[in-house]
């Protein structure tokens, strides 16, 4: 197993970092965010075309580059950072991983190659009424009938409901726990936006009401469990790169802004608090890799670190973007400072794959405490 | 990883794999006896199975051959300090050794090499760290200890304050002032001296824990010979900053095992008082698994730098802060969760697995001060790796 990140790694590192600068700054997630948007179909085509990132993870057979969660991690580390606003999130760390976890090759080759190419976005539901990939806060329920499958429930906080092509969602069968794919725009499918702190992330109800679907995959309950870590250890990449964002800003303003003579960050009221969030920031960042490098090689222990990666990461985003308003003063309060956007996003991401001390609790069961 | 071992004319490779096995078979065959609980039974027993280690080459896992040591590569580091922390080898007696043998083995002469590093590593001679005084502690440069020049001597008179272990040390490794108080760090020189000479006074102060593990040094007159000391004249304040960086990061490893070990007994002691099942406390040990574990990755993030860069990277300076931080409030968390049974000493009968977790309570409140407090340790990742601004208050570097 690889322990850390190699020179391939941060080369791509630098790429996503350079293109994010140039088309998905803060300030464009600011006007998307304001405007309602969900993303800018030009980036999204350039992606896809130029930088090959929505295949990223896809198999090479279904026209994708083959690589891992640990590629995936660094991606998503920088999305975090620009705060980057698209459907790359649900498309891929939740759809693209969900149907590789899963393991239906009819399904695969049905949708992996369209998305791969920048066609197709999608998105995954699996608890009822939270985010979360927790399989017993499933209701939902699907009936197989001579002309297939059909769906019926709601699914509450769908990441990208509104606007996603291929919507994934966990129901019950008569025997198991299934996946289930239906259209974004399929009869009985009614969806509505939901809004929550975090503008620069769309989320929405979905309302089924006997959805024509198709079937993913058998019993799904096995192949959920690892597409939840993989999505967990991909939102806390996520989250570590937008707390190191919030740092990085905080470190600037306080080297910039002088008061009583001398810059706020000679302070050490300033600094100590600095460095604390560099530790928890440099740990967090050993625990999302981790946890996707584990991912990566079937390691038994890839669970545990799945949930200590979402539970320590949601908490120091949680934190840095906190302190950075702080550090930033009356500036840090006001609307057109960007430090409000990183509380926004850290907000809704501490909770949208399942809270802190879920994690905690899940951490528990499985170390058999 | 293999590393290539000259033995006689035979030349063989040993995986990483095999060199486990023989280091792991070495422990299995030479197990550390029961540790005594008299005080000087337990000093011997220390010093013996170090000289036991030694002469069969497992100490020094760093040091070059030529000086006793090991001479591993990095990878073996590591899993020579995963097998040490596992088979519960007892720390060696003094302190500091990760300091000053590396300072000798750049800064010292050959006479001083031959002299000090094989006894040093056999716990022939037990080393101390004085560096510490009473007005000069996180400001080193303030030290006050004089040394004057007599013929072939230095005359030293002053205090040392702190020094770990210091009744059982045979030698101490001290900075002392040989330039005026103003020139700060531009005069101090560094000093190896005799912890039996005449005029040396060893005083032990009573700790936090009850124990008397460190002790006041006083130098009144003592007599140090010219060769005793490392380095030049007033040039001794660079030499503080050498040790082994590297040897320390393998060391993290060690340390992340052993604090698996005492976690999992905590564990375990929380489950036989059936207090898992209580949300809150599960929460809690929950969040010190989530915290031993990101010890390990650390440990092994900073350890794949060393390896691919040669540096050990940005993890590598947070790890002690997040270690000592994880250290203290375990045992706050243990001795709350043991309620009435965690505040007794271990001479109630009351006290659980003699009072340990009490004992680690108070002396782990040392882990956020000795070796540079955690203010100091902030202070330098705020400047060093954040690039925030130096206090003005504070004096130039």
């Amino acid at each position: 197993m690889i322990t850390g990140w190699t020179d391939d790694h941060e080369e791509l590192r630098a790429v996503v970092r350079r293109f994010l600068s140039e088309k998905s700054s803060t300030e464009k997630a600011r006007e998307l965010a304001i405007a309602g948007a969900v993303g800018d179909q030009a980036v999204w085509r350039q992606m896809a075309e130029q930088m090959d990132l929505q295949g990223l993870v896809i198999p090479e057979e279904f026209g994708g580059a083959g690589m891992g969660a640990v590629e995936l991690g660094v991606v998503l580390e920088e999305m975090g950072r620009a705060l980057y606003v698209g459907p790359y999130f649900s498309t891929v760390a939740l759809a693209v991983q969900t149907l590789t976890a899963v393991g239906d090759r009819a399904a695969q080759a049905r949708w992996l190659p369209r998305i791969a190419a920048g066609e197709l976005t999608a998105t995954v539901a699996i608890a009822d009424d939270a985010p979360s990939f927790d399989l017993t806060a499933v209701t939902a329920t699907a009936t197989a009938s001579r002309d297939g499958w059909s769906v019926s429930g709601a699914k509450a906080f769908v990441i990208d409901g509104m606007t996603a092509d291929l919507i994934l969602v966990a129901a019950r069968t008569d025997g198991d726990l299934g996946l289930f794919a239906l259209a974004g725009d399929a009869a009985g499918l009614h969806r509505e936006a939901v809004p929550t702190v975090d503008e620069t992330r769309a989320l929405a109800r979905v309302e089924l009401d006997a959805v024509p679907a198709v079937r993913v995959g058998d019993d799904a309950t096995q192949t959920l469990a690892r597409a939840g870590d993989l999505a967990a250890a991909a939102l806390a990449a996520e989250q570590i790169g937008g707390a190191a964002a919030a740092l990085d800003m905080a470190v600037d303003y306080a080297k910039m802004r002088v008061q009583f003579e001398r810059p706020i960050g000679s302070f050490q009221a300033i600094k100590h608090r600095c460095a604390d969030l560099k530790v928890q920031i440099e740990s967090g960042r050993s625990a999302a890799f981790f946890a996707a490098a584990l991912l990566d090689d079937g390691d038994p222990e890839a669970a545990i670190a799945a949930s200590t990666a979402q539970a320590w990461c949601s908490a120091a985003y949680t934190k840095a973007s906190k302190e950075n308003i702080q550090f930033h003063g009356g500036i840090g309060y006001t609307w057109e400072c960007d430090a409000h956007l990183y509380l926004r996003r850290a907000t809704v991401s501490d909770i949208v794959l399942g809270a802190p001390r879920a994690h905690r609790a899940r951490i528990a069961e499985l170390v058999e405490m | 990883m293999t590393q290539q071992i000259e033995t006689g004319t035979v030349m063989t490779i040993e995986s990483d794999d095999e060199f486990r096995a023989r280091i792991r078979q070495w422990f299995a065959d030479n197990r550390p006896a029961k540790r005594p609980r008299d005080p000087a039974e337990r000093k011997s027993w220390v010093r013996a199975y170090h000289a036991r280690m030694y002469d069969a080459r497992m100490t020094g896992p760093s040091w070059p051959l030529e000086y006793g040591g090991m001479g591993l590569s990095f990878a073996q580091q590591v899993i020579y300090q995963e097998e040490l922390a596992k088979a519960r080898v007892p720390s060696p007696l003094g302190t500091g050794l990760g300091i000053v043998a590396p300072t000798i083995i750049t800064y010292g002469t050959d006479e001083q090499k031959q002299r000090w590093l094989g006894p040093m590593l056999r716990q022939d001679l037990i080393w101390c760290q004085g560096y510490s005084e009473p007005g000069a502690g996180s400001d080193l440069p303030a030290l006050r200890t004089t040394a004057r020049r007599e013929d072939d001597f230095y005359v030293v008179n002053g205090q040392k304050v702190w020094t770990t272990h210091a009744t059982d040390a045979d030698v101490f490794f001290t900075l002392v002032r040989t330039g005026t108080q103003e020139s700060r760090q531009k005069g101090i020189t560094y000093l190896i001296i005799d912890a039996h000479a005449p005029g040396v006074t060893v005083r032990p102060l009573k700790d936090i824990t009850g124990g008397e593990h460190f002790a006041e040094v006083f130098f009144d007159d003592v007599r140090v010979p010219i060769a005793d000391r490392i380095g030049e004249e007033n040039q001794g304040w660079p030499l503080v900053r050498t040790s082994l960086g590297h040897e320390r990061a393998a060391g993290a490893m060690n340390q992340a095992t052993n604090y698996r070990r005492i976690l999992d007994e905590l564990i375990a002691l929380a489950r036989e008082r059936g207090l898992t099942t209580d949300p809150l406390t599960r929460d809690r040990l929950a969040d010190f698994e989530i915290r031993v574990r990101l010890m390990k990755y650390n440990a092994s993030r900073i350890i794949n730098d060393i390896i691919a860069h040669g540096e050990p990277g940005p993890a590598s300076s947070v790890s002690r802060l997040f270690i000592t931080m994880f250290e203290q409030e375990l045992h706050e968390f243990a001795v709350e969760m043991l309620g009435a049974d965690g505040i007794v000493t271990r001479d109630s009968e009351r006290a659980i697995q003699r009072g340990r977790w009490l004992t680690g309570f108070l002396g782990s409140r040392a882990s956020t001060i000795g070796a540079g407090t955690s203010e100091i340790q902030r202070n330098t990742i705020a400047e060093q790796v954040l690039g925030l601004p130096r206090d003005p208050a504070m004096p130039a570097r």
